[in-house]
């Protein structure tokens, strides 16, 4: 038997009979607000996060003063200092208003890779028509694979106080990692696995932001995801089986989502810090000419032409698709960039001029 | 099922189809088959479709024993020499965080996804008497300060772990997710039913930097998935019994689901490590001493079964159905009981992950023992 403290003054009632010390009560009136009840959303939406955000606890500071876990709209204990990490304490580093509705919606969309393609369709293709797919499948999953390191990363990076924020990455990371092994399931569905690894100058770009967060986004789901988003909108028309359509279609909405919480953070800390817009059209240069050079080299376009003109043969017939694929990408990404009032169409660099023209991509000598 | 690869004729076909390529101005230097290639892997719908767990095979299912890969490809991909070295992955030794099962967990994590939205039945919810209303509250937002830690530090060693190590990588994603979800969930039961969010705890604030702190994943593991979740897995079992509605029931049931896979996360990569790495047992056991100083005397922070904190109090309100004293006795009665389950939880699981050994040669805390004879 665990041994009781012993009291040394214990309280007794009129019978003599021991009174139960009570344990402190004081937290009992420790709160910022009290009374609050926070709507159900009709039509079935249930209990949205951002219903939450109802009498003293709307309020969404421009600063997170603390770096430790309090929740926002909490009662502070005294003395909690810092645990470290949590550096992201401003609403412009991070915020995007869409947080909380995307959390919501990516759970309410939530999917499965082993159950919902049809899988069973894309057995059997052509060689070279599998060997294409298992080389692009190698590289969006390696995109996604550096995604789920990127996003998991940052997180300890990222207030507390912004949860909608935190809530939506959580998603973003669990979406990516579906792409990842959506991709890796592709891959070896036929045995021909993954391929050759990807040329990683984005990759680098990517995960070489040391400047910030909104850094991350930019090159992370601005333009990789413009490029990604762009490929599986061709593969869900022209793959070579049902389950290629289906899998590519099925990532799209998941890639749109991280597409829409990224415009809208820039466009709030452009909203915030005007002067940000300077720094971010510097950054930009130079994902693109990261992004552009991976481009020139052949390999996934290859693939592409491969998987879109049916055949090796009919390779000629499918880099005109891809290079259509190619100026549909820059006009996405400078869409995203117009949404976020950040206008690219004058500064785009040569690279990207390039892509766009439709000229990218043309048969190359024989190297 | 899987069918076998196919023969060298297809090697043939390819280099043929590669010259015919290369005639065009293509390169296709990439457009070479695998070992593998050839070798179908049919899924079974009512096996539960196509699983991580069943795919990988050839080159691609060698998981090495430490990892050179620099620059963030999929395991088994081809290295092309001109990529950039990306990768500054401070875990590449599969010991330290190699489980048997993880592609299963993840994949059972896929599948058990719920919405705090909606899986609950926030209708049933009918205001509570004021006492227990401010203690749900305060379990409430106890509960959502400490699901960060959780989310936040399993964060930071994906981005830290070589992608060879994918399956370990995706289950800890998928525990990011489960704990946005509870961190999501108790926020919501605060504010739910007339009450509001209510105080931090200040051990929490000071002390959760344990977890964050760990220098080494096993380390990190042992202290959030064998101790601190363990110790909220124990008290999300007890749901049934301080819950007031059917929302509340449902919301620790679920949450009781998610937390049981975590901890079996860390249960399975002990006994990983401790089979494969038996040197580092030792090492192991100064980490357990440490926890299990924390399960008797308090200075984890994440149990919120703790004596003499906010959070414990309110259990007791809970348990004991009113603050008045004689409830709360009654409640502090039943959460002694929570905390010697707890312990006996504890000692179950480290005997599981094969370290059972300090519980006989007297190295383990003698105050558990005197819970678990309790
Ligand atoms: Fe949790
Ligand atoms: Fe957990």
């Amino acid at each position: 038997m665990v041994q009781q403290q012993s009291q040394p003054n214990v309280r007794r009632d009129m019978d003599g009979n021991p009174v139960p010390e009570l344990p402190d009560l004081s937290w009992m009136d420790k709160t910022l607000g009290w009374g609050i009840k926070a709507r159900v959303e009709p039509f079935g939406g249930g209990m949205t996060v951002d219903a939450l955000n109802v009498g003293v606890y709307a309020e969404v500071p421009d600063h997170i003063a603390f770096r430790n876990r309090l929740p926002r709209g909490a009662y502070p204990a005294p003395g909690a200092g810092s645990i470290g990490g949590y550096y992201l304490q401003d609403k412009h580093e991070q915020w995007a208003d869409c947080a909380g509705l995307l959390y919501e919606e990516g759970i309410s969309r939530r999917w499965s890779t082993a159950t919902d393609v049809p899988w069973e369709t894309a057995h059997d293709l052509p060689g070279d028509v599998e060997l294409a797919i298992c080389q692009v499948a190698t590289e969006l999953s390696q995109h996604a694979s550096v995604e789920t390191e990127v996003v998991s990363g940052w997180l300890q990076n990222l207030s507390p106080g912004y949860h909608e924020v935190k809530l939506f990455l959580s998603t973003a990371t669990y979406d990516a990692a579906r792409m990842f092994e959506g991709y890796r399931k592709r891959g070896m569905l036929n045995g021909g696995g993954m391929m050759l690894e990807s040329p990683g100058g984005m990759n680098r770009t990517i995960m070489e932001t040391y400047a910030g967060w909104s850094q991350t986004v930019l090159g992370m789901w601005f333009v990789r995801n413009s490029l990604d988003t762009t490929i599986l909108r061709y593969l869900a028309v022209y793959g070579p089986s049902e389950a290629d359509r289906v899998l590519a279609a099925r990532l799209i909405p998941d890639r749109m989502r991280a597409a829409a919480y990224a415009a809208d953070h820039i466009r709030f800390a452009i909203s915030k810090k005007p002067e940000l817009a300077i720094g971010f059209q510097v950054w930009l240069n130079g994902v693109e000419f990261s992004q552009a050079r991976d481009l020139r080299d052949p390999v996934l376009t290859e693939a592409l032409a491969v998987i879109f003109g049916g055949s090796v043969a009919g390779m000629d017939e499918g880099m005109k698709v891809v290079r259509k694929m190619l100026q549909d990408f820059v006009k996405m990404y400078l869409s995203r960039c117009k949404q976020a009032n950040l206008d690219r169409s004058k500064s785009l660099t040569s690279g990207f001029q390039f892509l766009l023209s439709g000229m990218a991509a043309p048969p190359r000598p024989q190297a | 099922m899987t069918t076998e690869a196919k023969s060298e004729k297809y090697i043939t076909t390819f280099k043929q189809l590669m010259e015919e390529g290369r005639k065009n101005g293509y390169r296709l230097d990439w457009l070479l088959p695998r070992e593998t290639f050839g070798a179908q892997i049919n899924s079974n719908a009512e096996a539960g479709g196509l699983l991580l767990q069943d795919i990988d095979r050839g080159p691609f299912a060698q998981i090495p024993d430490w990892s050179d890969n620099m620059t963030g490809r999929p395991r088994g991909a081809l290295v092309r020499p001109n990529a950039a070295r990306v990768g500054n992955y401070s875990v590449r030794t599969k010991a330290d965080i190699w489980l048997k099962n993880a592609s299963q967990l993840y994949e059972e994590a896929v599948q058990r996804q719920w919405s705090s939205a909606v899986d609950v039945p926030w209708e049933t919810m009918e205001e509570l008497p004021d006492d227990i209303e401010r203690a749900e509250c305060q379990l409430a937002t106890f509960l959502t300060e400490v699901e960060f830690v959780a989310g936040d530090v399993p964060g930071k060693w994906i981005s830290e772990t070589t992608p060879d190590y994918y399956e370990p990588r995706m289950f800890l994603i998928s525990q990011i997710m489960d704990e946005a979800r509870h961190m999501d969930v108790f926020r919501k039961r605060a504010f739910a039913n007339g009450g509001g969010l209510m105080s931090q705890t200040t051990n929490v604030a000071l002390s959760g930097g344990a977890i964050d702190s760990a220098r080494d994943f096993t380390e990190m593991s042992a202290r959030l998935h064998i101790s601190g979740e363990g110790l909220v897995l124990s008290i999300f079992r007890m749901g049934e019994r301080m819950s007031y509605n059917d929302a509340e029931k449902a919301i620790y049931r679920l949450a009781a689901s998610d937390e049981s896979r975590h901890v079996a996360f860390g249960v399975m990569h002990l006994q990983y490590l401790a089979q494969t790495d038996p040197q580092r047992k030792e090492e192991i056991h100064s980490y357990l001493d440490e926890i299990e100083l924390g399960l008797v005397a308090g200075t984890g922070g994440q149990n919120p079964a703790q004596r003499g904190t906010p959070s414990n109090a309110a259990l007791a309100i809970l348990l004991g159905g009113g603050s008045d004293a004689a409830s709360i006795a009654e409640g502090e009665q039943i959460a002694l009981a929570v905390r010697q389950r707890q312990v006996k939880e504890y000692v179950q699981r480290v005997k599981v992950a094969g370290l059972g050994e300090r519980f006989e040669n007297g190295r383990a805390n003698a105050t558990l023992a005197a819970y678990v004879s309790a």
